[in-house]
C-alpha cells in the first residue's frame, strides 16, 4: 500500500493518479480536461460508457434516492403545483373551487411588503451569522485541535447548546435577554432600549447571534475533522520555512480546511434562510412590527395558520431559488478556484 | 458541467414527482354516517382545570354508554393547534370532537370540509338555540348554519392586585379604572410609586390570536359590540378605533406595559399590577388578593352595560367521524345543564348560556367572585367568522404591533391602512 | 456545487513547504514548534470565554429550575440555599408520563439512526468514492434536499403519510420523513472522500469488493464521521415535535420533546413557579441529550482521522 501520509503533491506535477480525475469530476471546470477524457467515450467498453465505473454506487445509493423521491420529490413536486392555483387543502372527498391562477402567486411574493421586508430580514441575519459562523467556528476548532488539557470539556461545553432542542434553551435565553434581564442588570446603562429582542433594529441581530451560538458545535465538528485530517507534516515543514504559528495558522490550516469551510458556508447559509423557529419561538411570531419575520415564518403564518397554501409555496418556491443563487454564488467565489 | 449537475439534479427530481403524482380521492360522510352509532375519539382541553372536567365527563358517558365507549386524548393545545387540526382535517386523522375549537378557525375549517353541519341533526338549532339564546348568533356561520356548537366563554375583564393599589396609595374598594383618562392616571400611579414595574401587561406578541386580550376587548366596550367585519368591511377606522388604538398607545408609549414577550404570569409575580383575562384565572391566582371590573371605555361605562371579548371555545364535530350520531348524543350529553354545571364548578368557565345565576345559584352564592363573569356572557362580541378569519386578524395584530405597541407612524392613517388591508383579506377568495 | 473536496491543501503556492514534503515522522504529535507563552495564554483565554459563553445559559437553566420563586438580578446567578427546591421537576412528574416519553422517543431516535447510518453510509460511500452515472445528480439532489424548507412540505408530507400510507399513530410514519438524513449522507461523503485514493485503488487491486472495501476499510478509518453522524441524526428525532405532533395523537405514542414542549408552553404558565416549571422542562429535555453526548463525545475528541489514516 502506498504511504498515505505522503500524499499531499507528492505526485501532483507528474501523472495524475486514478483518484484525482474521479475527484476531478465533482467539480469539473476545475479540471477540465478531465471531463473531456471521462466523456471523450470511445477509450471506456460500453458498459462503463453507460452505467460509470462502478455501477455499484447507484445500488448503494438507491435506498437514499427512493427515500427522497417517497419524502421529498412527491410534497415538494405538490409544492410546485400549489404555487400555480389558488390552492387550498381539504378534507378527504370535500370539493372547494381551486383555479388556476398562472403567475399571480408569485406577482403577489414580489410585490406584498411583508415578503420583501422577511427577505431583507433574512439577509440582515446571513450578513451577522454566516461570518461570524465561519470565522469563530475555524478558530475555536484549531484551538481544540491544539489544546492538550481539558479538550473533552472544552469540546463537550462547545457542543451542548447545539445537541440540546430550541425550545429548551429558548426559554433561558429570553430570561437573560428579558428588559429587566441578566444581561441588561450586567450592561447597566449600556442596555439598549427597547431591550435586545423587542427593538426593531436589534431584534434580528439577536436572533443571529443567538442561532450562530446555537449552531456553532456542529460547525467546529466539522472544521475539526477537517484539522485532523491536514497532514501533520505540513505544519512540520512550514515550522522549518520559519513559519510562526499564527502563519501555520492561515496558511497551512486555513487552505487545508477550505473543503470544510465551503460546506459550511453552505449549511450556514441554507439554515439561516430556512429560519423559522427562532423568531417563532424568540420573538413571538415576528415581531417587533415584522423586524424578524423570516420568509419560512410568512410560509407557515399563510400556509398553515391562514389556509394559503398556494402563496406559502410561491414564497418558498421563491426562497429555494435565492438560496440556490446564492450558494451558487459561494461556489464560485469560495469554492476554491484558483 | 456545474450548471448541468443542477439541472440533472431537477430533472431526476421532477421524473421522481411525476412518478408519484398521483391524486387520490377519499370519502366523505354524509347522511349514514350522521346516523352512525359506535365509539368516538375526543380531545380536550390540557389544562389541569378542563382536564380533570373532561375526563370526569368521558368517564361518566361511558359508565353509561357500554357499546358507545368515548376514547378521551389531551388536545394538541397552544400554538399549533390550528395548525394540527387543519392537517388533521386535510388527512382525514380528526377525532370526532374536539372540544377546544377557536370560533375564528371554524370558517376555514369548513372551507376545508372538516367540519359537520351540526343545523343538519334533527332539532340541533333549536337544542342550540334553547340552551345558549342570543349569544348563540354570531357563532352561525354564513349559510346561516352551526358548524359549531357554541360551548362556553371567559369574557374579558381587568383584574387588578388589590395590595399593588394600596401600596401604590390608591383605593382598592373603588379603583378608578372606568375611563381611560382614570385608567391611565391610575396606571400611572402604579408604575412611578413604584408598587410594580407595569401598570398591565397584554402579550406583546405578534399572534394572530393576541388581539383578543387587548384591541378586541376594549373594541367590543367601545363600540357596544360591534365586530370588527360588519357586512364584509373592516369597521376599525371610525372613532371607535381610534380611541382603543390611542389608549393603548399610550399606556406604551409611557412604559405602562411591557414589550417584552411574557414568559411566566406577571400578575401572578407581581409584576404587573393589571391583567387583562378571564375567569379561568381565578383558581390561578389564588395567591393573588385581587379584584376585577369591567374593561375601560373612553367615557365610562356602567358594569352592566359593558360589553368584551368573550374568549369562548367551542365543540366541533369532525366530518371524519364516522359515528357522527354517537358526536352528536355526546355533544349534548356535554353540554346539558348537569354537565354544564360541572364545568362550572371544575373550572370556573363560563357555560354560553343566557342565565348562567339562575340556573346556578348555588354555585353564584358561594363564589360571588363570579357573578361578574356571569353577567358579561350575555354582552360579547367574538371574532368574526369566516374563511379568513384568521388572515384578518393577522392583519390586525400586524397594524397593531407598530402603530400601536411600537408607536411608529401616524394612528389615523395606519388605521386607514389595516381597515383596507383587511377588507381584501377578510375577501380574499 | 462543492469546491473540490480533497483532503490535500491547495497547491496555489500560497505554501511554499507543501511542495517540498520534508518528513519527520519522529515529531507527528507534537506541533512542529511550540507555542509562545502568549499564544498559550491567548488560546486559554479564547477557549474559556469561548467555554463560558456556551455553558452559562445551561448554568442558568439549572439554577431557574431549581429556585421557588425566579430571581433575575445577578445574585439569582448564583444557588441561594433559601431559594432551592425540586419542586419544579416534581410538577412535571405528575403531569407527564416521563417513562412513555422517553420509551417512545427512543424508538423514535432508534429508527431514524438505524436507517441513517446504513443507508447514509452506502449512499456517503458511493457519492464519494465510486464512480457511477447520475452521481452528479443525486450529490445536487442530496443539496436541494437541504435547500427546501421543511414548512413547505410538511402538510402534503403529512397527508401522504398519514392520508395515502395510513401510517397516522404508527412509529413508521414518525421515523419515515427522518429515516435517512441527507446532512448525514454529506457528513459522510466528506469523510469519505478526505481518504486518500491509493487505500481504495490499492485494495481493488488486490481483488476486494466494494461492500468489502467499504465494510473493511472505508468504514474503519471514518468512525469519527460515523460517531458525528449519529449525534448529529440523533439530536434531530430527539428535539424534534412538530412532526410527531402532527402525526401521534395518542398520547401513549408521543415522544419526551412532544409532550415536554407542550408543557412548557402549555401547562407551566399555570404552574406555581411558571418560569421555574419551564426551566425544569427544559432541563428535563435536554438532560438525555446531554448524557448520550458526554458518552458519545470521547469518540471523536480521541479519533484522531490524521493518525488513523497514517497508522
Amino acid at each position: 500500500m502506498t504511504r498515505p501520509g505522503t500524499h499531499p503533491d507528492s505526485g501532483r506535477d507528474g501523472e495524475r493518479s486514478q483518484g484525482e480525475l474521479e475527484r476531478g469530476e465533482v467539480v469539473g471546470a476545475r479540471h477540465a480536461p478531465d471531463s473531456s477524457i471521462r466523456t471523450g467515450g470511445s477509450k471506456h467498453p460500453l458498459h462503463i460508457r453507460l452505467f460509470g465505473r462502478n455501477p455499484l454506487g447507484a445500488l448503494f445509493s438507491a435506498p437514499y434516492l427512493v427515500f427522497v423521491a417517497i419524502v421529498f420529490a412527491y410534497p415538494l413536486g405538490f409544492a410546485v403545483y400549489m404555487s400555480f392555483f389558488d390552492y387550498f387543502f381539504t378534507a378527504p372527498g370535500a370539493h372547494v373551487n381551486r383555479p388556476f391562477v398562472g403567475l399571480a402567486n408569485f406577482v403577489q411574493v414580489f410585490t406584498d411588503p411583508a415578503v420583501m421586508q422577511s427577505f431583507l430580514n433574512v439577509l440582515v441575519f446571513l450578513v451577522i451569522n454566516v461570518p461570524l459562523t465561519v470565522v469563530l467556528s475555524i478558530v475555536l476548532a484549531s484551538a481544540l485541535n491544539s489544546v492538550v488539557h481539558a479538550r473533552a470539556f472544552f469540546s463537550v461545553s462547545f457542543y451542548i447548546p447545539y445537541v440540546t432542542a430550541s425550545v429548551a434553551v429558548i426559554g433561558v435565553w429570553l430570561f437573560l435577554l428579558n428588559q429587566n434581564g441578566l444581561v441588561n442588570q450586567l450592561l447597566g446603562p449600556l442596555a439598549p432600549d427597547p431591550s435586545w429582542l423587542i427593538n426593531p433594529v436589534l431584534a434580528m441581530p439577536t436572533i443571529a447571534l443567538f442561532v450562530t451560538w446555537k449552531g456553532l458545535g456542529f460547525y467546529i465538528l466539522l472544521f475539526l475533522a477537517a484539522l485532523q485530517s491536514v497532514p501533520g507534516e505540513l505544519y512540520e515543514s512550514a515550522a522549518t520555512d520559519g513559519a510562526g504559528k499564527v502563519r501555520q495558522f492561515f496558511s497551512v490550516s486555513v487552505p487545508g480546511v477550505r473543503p470544510a469551510t465551503v460546506l459550511v458556508l453552505l449549511l450556514a447559509t441554507i439554515t439561516g434562510a430556512n429560519l423559522f423557529t427562532e423568531p417563532y419561538l424568540l420573538t413571538g411570531g415576528g415581531g417587533p412590527n415584522g423586524a424578524s419575520t423570516s420568509p419560512v415564518l410568512l410560509m407557515y403564518q399563510q400556509g398553515i395558520e391562514q389556509g394559503h397554501p398556494g402563496y406559502a409555496a410561491a414564497i418558498g418556491i421563491v426562497l429555494v431559488v435565492f438560496v440556490l443563487i446564492i450558494a451558487l454564488l459561494q461556489n464560485r467565489f469560495a469554492g476554491g478556484r484558483e | 458541467m456545474k450548471r448541468r449537475t443542477w439541472i440533472a439534479g431537477i430533472a431526476t427530481l421532477a421524473v421522481a414527482t411525476l412518478a408519484l403524482t398521483g391524486c387520490s380521492g377519499g370519502s366523505g360522510g354524509g347522511a349514514d354516517a350522521m346516523q352512525a352509532h359506535g365509539p368516538i375519539t375526543v380531545w380536550y382541553s390540557n389544562n389541569a382545570q378542563e382536564l380533570q372536567w373532561g375526563k370526569a365527563m368521558v368517564a361518566s358517558w361511558n359508565s353509561t354508554h357500554p357499546k358507545e365507549q368515548i376514547k378521551g386524548q389531551e388536545v394538541p393545545a397552544g400554538k399549533t393547534t390550528e395548525a394540527v387540526i387543519g392537517a388533521a382535517i386535510t388527512a382525514g386523522t380528526t377525532p370526532c370532537l374536539v372540544f377546544n375549537n377557536l370560533p375564528a378557525a371554524t370558517g376555514q375549517f369548513q372551507k376545508q370540509g372538516g367540519l359537520v353541519d351540526l343545523s343538519k341533526f334533527p332539532g340541533a338549532n333549536k337544542y342550540i338555540t334553547d340552551r345558549s339564546g342570543a349569544s348563540a348568533d354570531q357563532y352561525k356561520s354564513s349559510d346561516g348554519d352551526f358548524y359549531q356548537m357554541p360551548w362556553k366563554s371567559n369574557p374579558v375583564v381587568i383584574f387588578y392586585n388589590k395590595d399593588l393599589f394600596t401600596k401604590a396609595g390608591l383605593d382598592p374598594a373603588n379603583p378608578k379604572l372606568s375611563t381611560y383618562t382614570d385608567f391611565l392616571a391610575t396606571a400611572k400611579k402604579l408604575v412611578s410609586s413604584g408598587a410594580a414595574p407595569y401598570a398591565i401587561y397584554p402579550s406583546p406578541t405578534s399572534e394572530f390570536f393576541q388581539p383578543n386580550f387587548d384591541f378586541l376587548p376594549l373594541y367590543a366596550a367601545e363600540t357596544k359590540g360591534q365586530s370588527i367585519i360588519k357586512d364584509g368591511k373592516a369597521t376599525i377606522n371610525g372613532q371607535a378605533g381610534y380611541d382603543v388604538a390611542n389608549f393603548w398607545k399610550t399606556i406604551y408609549a409611557d412604559n405602562l406595559a411591557g414589550k417584552d414577550p411574557v414568559q411566566s404570569d406577571v400578575f401572578a409575580s407581581g409584576k404587573a399590577a393589571m391583567a387583562i383575562v378571564g375567569p379561568w384565572a381565578i383558581p390561578v391566582y389564588k395567591k393573588v388578593n385581587w379584584g376585577s371590573v369591567p374593561v375601560p371605555t373612553k367615557s365610562g361605562t356602567s358594569a352592566e352595560n359593558t360589553w368584551t371579548f368573550p374568549d369562548a371555545k367551542n365543540i366541533g364535530m369532525y366530518t371524519s367521524c364516522k359515528n357522527q350520531g354517537t358526536a352528536w348524543d355526546v355533544v349534548q350529553f356535554a353540554t346539558s345543564k348537569a354537565q354544564d354545571g360541572d364545568l362550572l364548578q371544575v373550572t370556573g368557565q363560563m357555560p354560553i348560556r343566557p342565565d348562567l345565576k339562575s340556573d346556578y345559584p348555588d354555585f353564584f352564592a358561594k363564589n360571588p367572585a363570579y357573578n361578574l363573569f356571569a353577567s358579561q356572557t350575555s354582552r360579547t362580541v367574538d371574532d368574526p367568522n369566516g374563511p379568513n378569519a384568521i388572515a384578518t386578524l393577522q392583519d390586525l395584530r400586524n397594524f397593531y404591533s407598530k402603530a400601536v405597541i411600537s408607536g411608529q407612524g401616524d394612528l389615523k392613517s395606519g388605521l386607514d391602512q389595516a381597515a383596507a388591508t383587511m377588507t381584501a383579506e377578510w375577501n380574499r377568495k | 456545487m462543492m469546491g473540490q473536496p480533497t483532503a490535500i491543501p491547495d497547491q496555489n503556492g500560497t505554501n511554499s513547504a507543501a511542495s517540498r514534503p520534508v518528513l519527520r515522522r519522529k515529531r507527528k504529535h507534537r506541533p512542529a514548534n511550540s507555542l509562545s507563552r502568549g499564544q498559550t495564554l491567548l488560546r486559554g483565554v479564547v477557549l474559556i470565554i469561548g467555554a463560558f459563553v456556551f455553558l452559562f445559559p445551561f448554568y442558568y437553566m439549572l439554577i431557574g429550575s431549581l429556585q421557588t420563586s425566579p430571581d433575575t438580578t445577578i445574585a439569582g446567578a448564583f444557588p441561594e440555599p433559601g431559594n432551592l427546591t425540586l419542586a419544579n421537576y416534581a410538577a412535571i412528574n405528575s403531569r407527564i408520563g416521563l417513562l412513555t416519553g422517553l420509551v417512545n422517543s427512543g424508538i423514535f431516535t432508534g429508527g431514524v439512526l438505524l436507517g441513517t447510518v446504513v443507508f447514509g453510509v452506502l449512499a456517503g460511500y458511493a457519492l464519494a468514492v465510486l464512480q457511477w452515472r447520475g452521481r452528479d445528480a443525486t450529490f445536487a439532489l442530496v443539496l436541494l434536499v437541504q435547500v427546501v424548507p421543511f414548512q413547505l412540505l410538511m402538510i402534503p408530507l403529512y397527508v401522504l403519510i398519514a392520508r395515502d400510507y395510513g401510517l397516522a399513530d404508527n412509529y413508521l410514519g414518525m421515523i419515515l420523513p427522518f429515516a435517512i438524513s441527507s446532512v448525514a449522507v454529506l457528513i459522510f461523503r466528506q469523510y469519505f472522500m478526505q481518504l486518500p485514493r491509493e487505500l481504495f485503488d490499492a485494495a481493488r487491486i488486490d481483488g476486494a469488493s466494494e461492500l468489502r472495501l467499504l465494510w473493511g476499510v472505508a468504514l474503519p478509518l471514518v468512525r469519527p464521521a460515523l460517531v458525528t453522524a449519529l449525534l448529529v441524526t440523533f439530536i434531530g428525532p430527539w428535539n424534534d415535535f412538530l412532526w410527531p405532533f402532527l402525526i401521534t395523537k395518542e398520547t401513549s405514542m408521543q415522544p419526551l420533546a412532544v409532550s415536554l414542549a407542550n408543557y412548557i408552553s402549555n401547562v407551566a404558565s399555570s404552574a406555581a413557579n411558571p418560569f421555574g416549571a419551564i426551566l425544569a422542562g427544559a432541563c428535563v429535555l435536554a438532560a438525555p441529550v446531554v448524557v448520550v453526548f458526554l458518552f458519545g463525545q470521547r469518540y471523536f475528541i480521541s479519533a484522531d482521522l490524521g493518525s488513523s489514516v497514517k497508522g
